[in-house]
């Protein structure tokens, strides 16, 4: 972490293949620009995320943490995504205990909502920029 | 362990926002690391030859590729890495075009971001292992959806290669909506005609199928082996098929929906394909004034239309001209937006209108006013920015294209994308138009986009060649990428077996340990994040390795 806070955000974002990352590999083409704290996972599907993941993910030092899968009923694998929706909600009350419900995101991008993606990823970035700044001045 | 890195520049694609320089250095001192690179285009010829003999010269056991994203140039490095006996498993793409030069415009930050990118790609390749692929039979048959002249020209191409071919139409005829043109410009043919003797030819052929007034109910399976059940007028039908061919069609814009333009309440208002229908049944006076509107249902955020429907200004001076060729002494007024006359010799056309007489406004029609005399246009002239009022005899509104009524339900069964106006989304803009992102389906027609007929038949076509090359040699590889149990940690908890969507493990009471059935697994990963042991696993994403992605992320440089 350097001293001007530019740099000292890392965000962490488990992609699906099928939907999510398709669509960030469209942003990519359409040149549309967010955060270089943003970094992908790649994982066949977002029910392939263990809880664990985003513990781990938070341990290791990460500020925020996303999982992105398809819409909920477009799933590649049918209905992989319910389960994922399952499991973060269970891990929310988890991390709600610790004040850090905010640190973790679900969200749904298609593989042809590049936006959708790059306004997720930017709002989920500076709500957590802000609430660090926030936590620093305190 | 012996890694080999190699960084692509991609021209100046990547060199421009990443140190590309940096990187490099900052990967040699790495351990384990054998050798890294950088290269102007690593999927040239040159490029390849690098590796394949840096593979071979340094005994490397794990190569990474940082370059464009992963999903790109997939197979060409796979097949580089097997014709450098390596297994191709052990390869690692990093996407540091689409995923960071191309997304970030500040040198320093991307090349940080570009270095924690390789640098999980580096700790995650460590964890691969070699994998064999698995050869898998390909049923040499193919669904095609939707009789239109798309699906047409697909089926018959496919057929002519030798494939059975099962044809799904969902109307009692087939010919979708090209039956009912009169006149397929610039062809000057008869729509019903071209119909019937692509319809002929292909019910000459032994090998077709074709089902009318049938749509598809259930669809499983995959690559190779798709499995679809057909609601067909005499009850269900299954079908196994090799690949999918989607040529769903277009449904046209419905005029109603713009309630100021009237149309449907007034005779005098019809559309471009009422037109093309009963044009002889009109009765108009000898000096008609006819307006034609474009644009309508197109380029139209309010009706959610942002979209150009490619066909309508063709058809909009298709029908100036009808109109002037039978009435010489006619006024016609064109309202248009910008005239794009869209297929080859289109603008050739489109002066050849202007000269019969056509004349054409800049200007957007706000209302149709229908009164005992005639029809009255409200609307503005946008290049002089004056507004005015007009009386016509005839208003015709050259409609758009919207997407087909069951595309939302189809993309659901076939678990294919929409695109943001629901027409279905291509695996890539420029690489890869016809495929969808699941093997073996692809997209051919106007369900794919706004395409004239000629267009459409092309595009069936392309997507048949695409499948048949797929399916010709009649075996495909699939991904290793499935779970396996670690028999010795399973506790027989069966918690992976109740989570499993695809059925594919089984609890084997004897050694009381969950089996995997491998041909039947689907590769989601979903029974690795519920076991609590993690004693099944999913090959070539195990947690090792992306317990290490996620540590190299964030660990400081």
């Amino acid at each position: 972490m350097d001293e001007k806070g530019a740099h000292s955000l890392e965000i962490i974002g488990f992609a699906c293949s099928y939907c999510t990352f398709k669509a960030s590999e469209m942003a990519g083409s359409l040149r549309m620009k967010y955060p270089d704290e943003v970094k992908l996972i790649q994982v066949p599907c977002s029910s392939r995320v263990d809880p664990a993941f985003v513990v781990k993910s938070i341990f290791e030092g990460a500020d925020a943490v996303f999982v992105a899968g398809c819409h909920p009923g477009d799933c590649h694998f049918i209905k992989g995504n319910y389960f994922t929706r399952r499991k973060i909600a269970a891990l929310k009350e988890m991390f709600d205990t610790f004040s850090m419900k905010d640190k973790l995101r679900l969200f749904w991008v298609s593989a042809a909502e590049a936006r959708r993606f790059v306004e997720k990823v930017t709002n989920f970035c500076d709500e957590i920029k802000e609430a660090k700044n926030a936590g620093k001045r305190a | 362990m012996k890694t080999g890195i190699f960084i692509c520049h991609c021209g100046h694609n990547i060199k421009h926002t990443v140190d590309v320089g940096r990187v490099r250095e900052y990967f040699s001192a790495f351990p384990h690391v054998a050798l890294c690179r950088d290269y102007p285009f690593v999927c040239s010829e040159p490029g390849q030859d690098m590796i394949r003999e840096s593979i071979e010269k340094q005994g490397l056991d794990r190569v990474v590729i940082a370059s464009c994203t992963p999903s790109l140039h997939d197979d060409l490095f796979k097949d580089l890495l097997r014709k450098s006996r390596l297994n191709p498993f052990l390869l690692r793409r990093v996407g540091i075009r689409e995923h960071c030069s191309w997304v970030g415009d500040d040198l320093e930050r991307n090349t940080e971001k570009a270095i924690r990118l390789i640098r999980a790609g580096l700790y995650s390749a460590a964890h691969y292992v070699p994998l064999e692929e698995k050869q898998v039979e390909v049923t040499k048959s193919a669904l095609v959806l939707g009789g239109g002249v798309s699906g047409l020209s697909a089926a018959l191409f496919l057929s002519k290669m030798g494939l059975q071919v099962y044809l799904v139409e969902k109307e009692a005829t087939l010919g979708g909506h090209v039956r009912s043109l009169r006149d397929i410009w610039p062809m000057k043919r008869d729509g019903e005609a071209l119909i019937e003797e692509m319809e002929g030819e292909l019910r000459a052929r032994g090998t077709v199928e074709i089902f009318t007034s049938t749509t598809l109910s259930a669809f499983e399976g995959s690559f190779g082996n798709y499995r679809a059940t057909l609601a067909t007028p005499s009850g269900g039908r299954g079908v196994v098929a090799g690949g999918v061919i989607v040529a769903i069609g277009f449904t046209p814009f419905d005029a109603r929906v713009k309630g100021e333009l009237n149309y449907g309440r007034d005779e005098r208002i019809m559309t471009t394909i009422d037109f093309e229908r009963g044009a002889e049944r009109l009765s108009l006076p000898d000096k008609p004034r006819v307006a034609i509107l474009h644009c309508v249902g197109s380029r139209d955020e309010q009706v959610g239309r942002p979209y150009c429907s490619r066909i309508c200004c063709i058809n909009a001076l298709r029908v100036g001209e009808a109109v002037k060729e039978r009435y010489k002494d006619s006024y016609v007024e064109c309202f248009y937006m910008d005239v794009r006359a869209h297929p080859r010799g289109g603008e050739e056309f489109f002066e050849e209108t202007q000269e019969k007489g056509v004349l054409f406004t800049r200007g957007n029609i706000a209302e149709i006013v229908p009164g005992a005399k005639g029809l009255l246009l409200r609307g503005e002239d946008t290049l002089l920015g004056e507004v005015f009022e007009r009386e016509f005899d005839l208003a015709v509104l050259s409609i758009g294209m919207g997407p087909a009524t069951d595309a939302r339900s189809l993309s659901s069964l076939l678990k294919i994308t929409l695109d943001k106006d629901s027409f279905f989304l291509e695996a890539h803009v420029k690489l890869r138009p016809y495929d969808t992102a699941v093997k073996g389906i692809f997209i051919a027609g106007t369900c794919a986009g706004p395409k004239d007929t000629e267009e459409a038949i092309s595009h069936g076509r392309a997507s048949a060649v695409k499948l048949f090359g797929f399916l010709s040699p009649g075996y495909a590889m699939v991904d290793p990428f499935i779970a396996v149990v670690d028999g010795k940690r399973c506790s027989g908890c069966r918690m992976c077996e109740r989570a499993c969507v695809a059925k594919a493990i089984r609890y084997d009471e004897a050694k009381r340990i969950a089996q995997v059935e491998e041909a039947a697994c689907m590769g989601c990963g979903l029974c690795n994040s519920t076991c609590p042991s993690s004693s099944i696993v999913l090959r070539g994403y195990v947690d090792r390795a992306i317990d290490d992605e996620i540590g190299a992320l964030v660990e400081a440089i």
